[in-house]
C-alpha cells in the first residue's frame, strides 16, 4: 500500500529534478531559463490538449503504450523510494526495477513504430541498436554490486551492506570500475546528448515522439523524466551512499537521511545527465556503439577484478 | 502520405519525407530521401514553399520601391541584394557613387558576411546536437547585430543603400564601436575554431558530404561551398565592385582542399578573419566626403531605358542580377540568380551514399537560404510529370484569374 | 584537452549574468539606439503634400486621403524609412517606439 502512496511523491520529485536540469542547462548557456516548476506547468498544459491519433497508426497500441510506459516507470521509482523509506525490501526487487526501466524503453519504442510514421520506425531501429550498447553493462555492474554485498538481490540489503562493511562500494577498485560503467550508461538510458540518437531532434524529428501530442505526449515525457530520476537515485544509493561515511547525517533521524539521499541523487543527475547534455555534441549510431564496446570491455574487466577479490 | 514500399531481399526501402516542417530546417524545403536502413539511396528535391513572386512584383513597382523589395528577398543577406540592385541601376543611369559611399557599402557588406557566417556556424552546431555552442556563437553574433542597429537603425534589413550612395554615415564614435566589434569577432573566431576542433564535432563533420573539385565545377557550385572543394572563385577579386578594387591587397581568398563538410565550415571560420582584415582596412582608409549624390527625388526616380547585369559576392556565393528598365520609372524585367540556387544542384551528389544522420549536416554545410531559392514547381500527380513554372506562365495565369 | 574548453565556458556562463532579459514576466527592456526605426511620427503642419513619400513607399502604407496631406496605415509598414528619407520638409520621423502591437486596427493609423 505504501507503494501506491509513493506515486504522487515520485511524480513531484521527478518533475522537480527535471526542472533543476533545465534551469542548470539554461544557466550554463547564459540564458535565464524556465522556472523550476516549469515541468509541472508543461504536464498540466499537455493533459488539457486535444487527443489526436494519426490515421496510419494502430489506435489501441498507440494509446495504451503511453499509459503503460508512464505506469511502469513510476512503479519502478516507487519501489526504490518505498524501500528507502520503509527500510525493507524483498528479494529480487532490484531486478524488478531494472526490468521496469527496460520495459519503459521498450514500450516507447513500440509506440514509435506503431505511429505509422517513417520517423517513428527509424527511431525504433535506432533504439534497438542503443539498447544493445548500454543495457548489458548496466546489468553487469549491478550484479557486481550484489556480489560485493554478499550475493544478495535485494535492494535494501545492498545498501545496508555498505553501511556494515564501512566502506563505500565505489571506493574499491573493482567496484569503482563498475560505478564508472554504470555512470557511462546513464546518458544512453536517459536519452540525452551525446546518446539521444533514437530521439534526435534535428535528424529524425524526435523519433518515437513524433506523432504523439497532448495527453499522450505528457505521459511519455513523464515516463522519461521518472526514468531519469530512477537511474540517478539508483546510482547514488548503490555506489556512493553509505551512512557510515557520513556520520554527521546519519546521527539524525531517518527523514534527514532521506533528504540527504535525494540531494545526492540530484547531484548525480546533474553530473551524469545535465553536464553531458550541455557540453557534448550528438554521436552517430555507429560511433556510439563503438564507444559502448569499450564500456562492455570495462564492465567485464571490473567483473573479473571483483571475482578475484579486489 | 503512405508511400509504396518495394521489398528488396531482406530490407525494404523507406521514403522519408524531410520537411517542409522539420526541426533541422530553418526554412521550408522538401526532400524525399529514400533510405535503406541508415544508408541514403536517393534524394529528390522540391522547392517552392516560400515562393512569393518577387520578380513579378518587381515589375509593378518603380525603381525606388524595388530597392526595398529586393532587400526583403532575404533577411540574412539583405544588404547584398540591395547593393547588387543599386549597382545595376547606377550602371543603367551611368552615375558614379562617391568614394566614401563605396567604402561604407563595403563595410556593411563585410559586417553582413560576418553575421551570416556566425549564423551558419551556430546552425551547424545545432544540427549536430551541440546546443551550447549554438547559443554561444549566436551570442557573439548579437554584438554585430547591435552594431547594425546603432549604425543603420535595424538589425537586419538595413536600408543602407540608396540609388547614388548610402543613407547613413559613420560618426567617429560609431567607427570606434565598429573597430571594437571587429576585435570581438577576431576573438570569437579563435574560440569557434577551438570549439569545432572538438573530437565529437569532428566525428560528425569529417568525411561527410564529399564533393570533389571536378564535380563541384561541373555542378556550378559557388561561394564558400565551392572554395571548400578547391575552386578559387571570389567575385570580390575576379570582378571588383564597390570599394573592393582598392582593398584587394588587404585580404586573401580562403580556399581549402578538404572537400567535405568540415572543410566548408573551416572556410567560413577563416573567412571571418579575412573579413576582419577588410573591416580594419576600411576603417583606416575611409575617405571623407559626401555619402550620396545630391539629386532631387523627382529626378532620381526616372531611369533611361537600358539593361544591366551586376554581380556581387554574397556570403553564400555569387549573386547575379539582370534588369531591364522601361525608360519611365519602372522595370520591364528583373531576374535574380541567388547563390543558394546554384548550390542546391550539388545536394544530391553530396547526400547519396551517406547516412540519414548526415542529412541535416550536409544541408547546413552548403548554407542554404531558402528565401533566396524559390522557384515554382507544379507537380501533376495524375499524369506523373513535373514542370517548372516560368514568369510568362505566372503572368498568364494571373491575368486569367483577375 | 578540448573538452575542457567547453566546460570552462559553461562554468564562466554560470557565474555571470544571463544575456537575456525577462521582458514579459518582469518588464525589463533593452534601450534602443538613436537611429532606430520605430513607429512613424507625422508632422501634419510641415507637410506640403508633394506625395513623394507615397511614391517611394514599397508597401502602399501611405495614402492620400485629403488634399495635400497623407495618412499612414501602419499595419502595412515594413519600417524601411524610405518616406522619412525622401521627405523634403522632414515632416516624417521614425521614433524609438517599438512596441506597437494592438488589437484595434484603428490604433495603427497615423494621421
Amino acid at each position: 500500500m505504501t507503494l501506491a502512496v509513493m506515486f504522487p511523491g515520485v511524480f513531484v520529485l521527478s518533475l522537480l529534478y527535471s526542472g533543476f536540469d533545465r534551469k542548470l542547462h539554461a544557466r550554463m548557456q547564459r540564458r535565464v531559463g524556465p522556472p523550476l516548476i516549469q515541468p509541472f506547468y508543461d504536464f498540466v498544459k499537455l493533459m488539457n490538449k486535444e487527443r489526436i491519433i494519426p490515421a496510419a497508426a494502430s489506435p489501441s497500441v498507440f494509446v495504451t503504450v503511453t499509459a503503460l510506459a508512464a505506469a511502469s516507470s513510476m512503479l519502478g521509482a516507487s519501489v526504490l523510494m518505498t524501500n528507502l523509506v520503509m527500510e525493507a525490501s524483498f528479494v529480487g526487487d532490484i531486478m524488478l526495477v531494472m526490468y521496469l526501466v527496460l520495459m519503459t524503453a521498450a514500450l516507447t519504442m513500440i509506440g514509435g513504430s506503431s505511429s505509422g510514421n517513417p520517423y517513428g520506425a527509424i527511431g525504433f531501429s535506432r533504439r534497438v541498436g542503443m539498447l544493445l550498447g548500454y543495457e548489458v553493462p548496466m546489468l553487469i555492474s549491478l550484479l557486481i554490486v550484489s556480489y560485493r554485498s554478499g550475493l544478495t538481490l535485494s535492494f535494501y540489503d545492498m545498501v545496508a551492506a555498505q553501511s556494515i562493511a564501512d566502506v563505500v562500494l565505489a571506493f574499491s577498485p573493482g567496484a569503482a570500475l563498475a560505478s564508472l560503467v554504470f555512470a557511462l550508461c546513464i546518458p544512453a538510458a536517459a536519452g540525452v546528448v551525446p546518446f539521444d540518437i533514437p530521439e534526435a531532434k534535428t535528424e529524425v524529428a524526435y523519433g518515437y515522439l513524433i506523432e504523439y501530442g497532448g495527453p499522450y505526449l505528457g505521459l511519455l515525457k513523464l515516463a522519461k523524466e521518472v526514468t531519469n530520476f530512477t537511474l540517478s537515485l539508483l546510482f547514488f544509493t548503490l555506489f556512493i551512499y553509505a551512512p557510515q561515511s557520513f556520520p554527521v547525517v546519519s546521527a539524525y533521524n531517518e527523514w534527514v537521511n532521506l533528504l540527504f539521499i535525494l540531494v545526492g541523487a540530484l547531484a548525480v543527475y546533474m553530473v551524469t545527465i545535465t553536464l553531458p547534455r550541455t557540453l557534448f555534441a550528438r554521436m552517430k549510431l555507429g560511433q556510439a556503439l563503438r564507444f559502448y564496446v569499450w564500456v562492455w570491455a570495462l564492465s567485464l574487466v571490473s567483473a573479473g577484478l571483483v571475482m578475484v577479490g579486489y | 502520405m503512405s508511400e509504396p514500399k518495394e521489398i528488396e531481399f531482406e530490407y525494404s526501402r523507406l521514403v522519408v519525407p524531410f520537411g517542409p516542417i522539420h526541426p533541422a530546417l530553418k526554412e521550408p524545403v522538401h526532400f524525399k530521401v529514400t533510405v535503406r536502413g541508415e544508408e541514403i539511396l536517393d534524394v529528390d528535391l522540391v522547392l517552392g514553399h516560400a515562393h512569393r513572386g518577387i520578380e513579378l512584383l518587381a515589375q509593378e513597382r518603380n525603381i525606388l520601391q524595388n530597392l526595398y523589395l529586393t532587400e526583403r528577398i532575404c533577411g540574412i543577406c539583405s544588404h547584398t541584394h540591395t547593393t547588387c540592385y543599386a549597382q545595376a541601376i547606377e550602371e543603367v543611369k551611368g552615375i558614379q557613387i562617391p568614394e566614401r559611399a563605396a567604402y561604407l557599402r563595403a563595410l556593411i557588406f563585410e559586417l553582413e558576411r560576418v553575421h551570416s557566417h556566425l549564423l551558419l556556424l551556430g546552425v551547424m552546431a545545432y544540427e549536430i546536437g551541440y546546443d551550447t555552442l549554438f547559443m554561444q556563437i549566436w551570442n557573439m553574433r548579437e554584438a554585430v547585430l547591435d552594431l547594425f542597429e546603432e549604425v543603420t537603425g535595424n538589425r537586419v534589413h538595413h536600408s543602407m543603400n540608396v540609388i547614388g550612395g548610402v543613407r547613413w554615415d559613420l560618426t567617429p564614435v560609431m567607427a570606434l564601436r565598429v573597430s571594437r566589434v571587429a576585435d570581438g569577432v577576431e576573438d570569437a573566431q579563435r574560440r569557434i575554431r577551438t570549439a569545432f576542433m572538438d573530437r565529437t564535432v569532428k566525428k560528425r563533420l569529417v568525411g561527410v558530404g564529399v564533393m570533389s573539385r571536378a564535380d563541384a565545377r561541373a555542378s556550378c557550385l559557388v561561394g564558400p561551398t565551392a572554395r571548400a572543394s578547391g575552386l578559387t572563385m571570389d567575385v570580390r577579386k575576379d570582378d571588383p565592385y564597390a570599394a573592393y578594387s582598392e582593398l584587394k591587397d588587404d585580404y586573401s581568398v580562403v580556399v581549402s582542399d578538404g572537400m567535405d563538410a568540415m572543410a566548408r565550415v573551416d572556410v567560413r571560420v577563416r573567412e571571418l578573419a579575412e573579413s576582419v582584415n577588410i573591416i580594419r582596412a576600411i576603417l583606416g582608409r575611409l575617405p571623407p566626403g559626401e555619402i550620396r549624390l545630391k539629386e532631387s527625388p523627382m529626378r532620381a526616380v526616372k531611369v533611361p531605358e537600358g539593361e544591366a547585369v551586376s554581380r556581387v559576392e554574397a556570403p553564400r556565393g555569387e549573386l547575379i542580377y539582370y534588369l531591364r528598365t522601361d525608360g519611365n520609372e519602372g522595370l520591364r524585367r528583373l531576374k535574380v540568380r541567388t547563390p543558394s540556387q546554384a548550390n542546391f544542384a550539388g545536394i544530391r551528389q553530396m547526400m547519396v551514399g551517406g547516412e540519414l544522420a548526415d542529412v541535416p549536416v550536409i544541408l547546413a554545410s552548403i548554407d542554404p537560404c531558402m528565401s533566396c531559392t524559390n522557384r515554382l514547381t507544379v507537380v501533376d500527380e495524375g499524369a506523373g510529370r513535373q514542370m517548372n513554372v516560368g514568369l510568362d506562365e505566372l503572368r498568364r495565369r494571373r491575368a486569367s484569374t483577375s | 584537452m578540448r573538452l575542457g574548453y567547453m566546460f570552462k565556458e559553461a562554468v564562466r556562463a554560470l557565474l555571470s549574468r544571463p544575456v537575456t532579459v525577462q521582458s514579459v514576466t518582469k518588464g525589463e527592456s533593452v534601450p534602443v539606439p538613436e537611429r532606430y526605426r520605430g513607429m512613424i511620427e507625422y508632422d501634419r503642419e510641415a507637410c506640403i503634400g508633394c506625395l513623394m513619400c507615397g511614391k517611394t513607399c514599397p508597401t502602399g502604407t501611405i495614402l492620400n486621403t485629403e488634399a495635400h496631406k497623407v495618412e499612414f496605415r501602419m499595419d502595412r509598414c515594413v519600417f524601411c524609412g524610405a518616406c522619412a528619407d525622401i521627405c523634403p520638409k522632414d515632416a516624417i520621423k521614425m521614433s524609438s517606439k517599438s512596441e506597437i502591437i494592438t488589437r484595434d486596427r484603428k490604433q495603427l493609423l497615423v494621421k
